[in-house]
């Protein structure tokens, strides 16, 4: 009987154990309040945008960092929750109203492509790196070593007023 | 996040049995022990594991915020990926990294087109459908500082298709404040003429105005020669301009010149407008424009355009209002003529059924004075428009108005009913 009692205890202190490790990672999301990163091409000149100016590039009205590195605009796919996370702050669109958008600024020759569709956060790490003057909101947490994350209105993802979450 | 709370649930309550049983002795104690250590032996391997890879995120954290170009702050290392093998899902890979940048040149096409039903109450009009217009635009760029955009559009007519080329246009971008193109463009007077351009579906109405109305003579709809443009250092304020020169007007007033000018004055066209940050949506601006018209029939005359807008291009709600003064001095006689246009156009999309339904009403009004000699086809008008849109996909959309106009003065009003299904493709 004691010995019973004894695997009895064992197996509810592991089964805790488990339970704690289960909801670990839901603790960080809460208190991280999962930010979006605004991450940059290492060569682009910019450390910090403000959320206006963060509309603006991705509005397409502004196209170029500098005279000879253009804006190369990413996007997460229909239903990641980075492109919901820019479609309601920065553009302030449903998702039809922002394919809407982005039609009616080719046909007034004001832009010569939409933004770049990347399909996963590793994806977007990948090519943020690899096409200078690419830009691409990815979650704070899948942001890769050495990458360059802008500041926004002053602030970085984890800051109190961060915009983007 | 569910998965977890209910783990936490069955996890709870597992445990809790376990703890609260009196263990009543089984039928065959040892084998049931036996069973009870391999569950404590799976178990104690799955803890284990689980601290393995939080060891390794913890490791990942570090080397993350250790060599993170900007973010150095304490919260974003705090914060940063700790689930990092979690969320990989599809890596690029070089194939997709050479796909995503771009080739030259690369063609992009794009098709709107338009069927629409009229019927009004207007003496000797026929009711029924027409096909509206055919439009192709065609985007590729040449490098990435040189573009091309082009547009052309195909209206049926009762002896075939009128096929017209609407824009061609080259631009070489230095950068965001100066953009250097050549080609033929929809005139940068006022707002409808370039965000609407052909395309029904881009429009919420069915019809444009009677001023920038395609084939009208009110306003000059094309413009043949080149244009500077780009953003202005303005902060906040958000100021864009441009600078044209061209053919303007061919003798036949609607049609701009484009196999060369009627005369030896060029046209030329100043905008400017301004998009503040702060109010996100909203664009006013103003444009003027210069030409010396030689129609074909008619006195030769200088004409000055001066036009200004006012739009809130959100959709909750939509508002355009635009207003131009078309001065014409008549180049022997000196004599001065002054025709005004403008509209005021609300558009509200609905929050039900899937943001689907639009309403709308635009009031216009157009004031040609008698005397006016090159205006021919312009009439003194007050018009109100009351319709709905309807999108029934993100590329197409049905669309219902009622007219109420009255064209030239105590001329009858004319009621119609308009019916229009608009697409892109």
């Amino acid at each position: 009987m004691t010995a019973d009692r004894k695997i009895a205890s064992r197996a509810a202190w592991l089964l805790w154990c488990l339970c704690l490790f289960s909801l670990q990672p839901l603790a960080f999301d809460s208190a991280r309040g999962v930010d979006v990163a605004v991450v940059v091409h290492p060569d682009t000149p910019v450390t910090n945008l403000t959320l206006a100016e963060a509309r603006k590039v991705f509005l397409g009205n502004r196209q170029y960092w500098s005279t000879n590195i253009p804006v190369v605009l990413l996007i997460r796919a229909p239903v990641a929750r980075e492109r919901n996370v820019v479609l309601k702050t920065i553009y302030q669109m449903s998702e039809s109203q922002f394919k809407q958008y982005w039609i009616a600024k080719i046909f007034r020759a004001e832009a010569a492509s939409a933004p770049k569709v990347v399909y996963s956060n590793d994806m977007a790490n990948e090519l943020v790196t690899a096409i200078p003057g690419a830009i691409a909101f990815i979650d704070a947490r899948d942001v890769r070593s050495g990458a360059k994350v802008l500041r926004v209105d002053g602030y970085l993802p984890g800051e109190p007023g961060y915009p983007l979450r | 996040m569910c998965t977890r709370w209910l783990a936490l649930l069955v996890f709870s309550l597992g445990s809790s049995a376990l703890l609260a049983q009196p263990t009543p002795p089984p039928p065959n104690q040892e084998q049931t022990m036996q069973i009870l250590l391999d569950r404590i032996q799976q178990l104690e391997k799955r803890v284990s594991e689980l601290e393995d890879h939080k060891r390794k995120q913890s490791a990942a954290q570090t080397g993350t915020s250790d060599s993170q170009t900007v973010a150095e702050s304490t919260p974003m290392q705090a914060n940063a990926a700790p689930a990092h093998a979690l969320h990989s899902e599809h890596p690029a890979n070089t194939t997709e990294i050479r796909e995503m940048q771009v080739h030259y040149p690369s063609l992009q096409i794009r098709g709107f087109g338009d069927i629409d039903f009229s019927a009004t109450d207007q003496k000797g009009s026929v009711s029924g459908f027409d096909l509206g217009q055919f439009v192709l635009h065609l985007a590729s760029p040449l490098s990435e500082k040189v573009s091309y955009f082009g547009e052309v559009s195909f209206t049926a007519q009762p002896s075939g298709y009128d096929l017209q080329v609407e824009r061609t246009i080259i631009r070489y971008d230095y950068n965001d404040y100066f953009k250097m193109s050549f080609g033929k463009y929809h005139t940068p007077i006022g707002y409808w003429n370039t965000a609407f351009h052909h395309g029904a579906w881009l429009q919420t109405t069915i019809s444009r105005p009677e001023m920038v109305k395609i084939g009208g003579t009110f306003t000059p709809i094309h413009f043949v020669g080149l244009l500077a443009e780009g953003n202005l250092p303005s902060g906040g304020l958000g100021l864009g301009y441009s600078v044209g020169l061209g053919n303007g007007r061919s003798s036949i007033l609607s049609k701009a010149g484009d196999s060369g000018d009627s005369n030896d004055n060029r046209a030329w066209v100043a905008s400017v407008f301004a998009r503040p940050a702060r109010f996100y949506g909203l664009q006013f601006g103003g444009s003027v424009y210069h030409d010396k018209l030689s129609p074909q029939q008619g006195p030769e005359l200088r004409e000055w355009i001066t036009s200004a807008h006012l739009v809130w291009t959100k959709e909750h709600p939509e508002f355009l209002a635009e207003f131009a003064n078309v001065h014409h001095r008549d180049i022997q006689t000196s004599q001065t003529f002054n025709n005004q246009a403008f509209y005021i156009q609300v558009a509200y999309r609905l929050p039900w059924l899937e943001n689907k339904w639009k309403p709308y009403y635009r009031f216009e009004y157009i004031h040609k004075p008698e005397s006016e000699p090159v205006l021919s086809d312009v009439s003194d008008l007050v018009g109100s428009t009351f319709g709905v849109r309807y999108d029934i996909t993100n590329y197409a959309a049905f669309k219902g108005e009622y007219r109420n106009t009255r064209h030239g003065i105590n001329e009858p009003r004319v009621n119609g009913v308009f019916l229009q299904t608009a697409f892109t493709f």
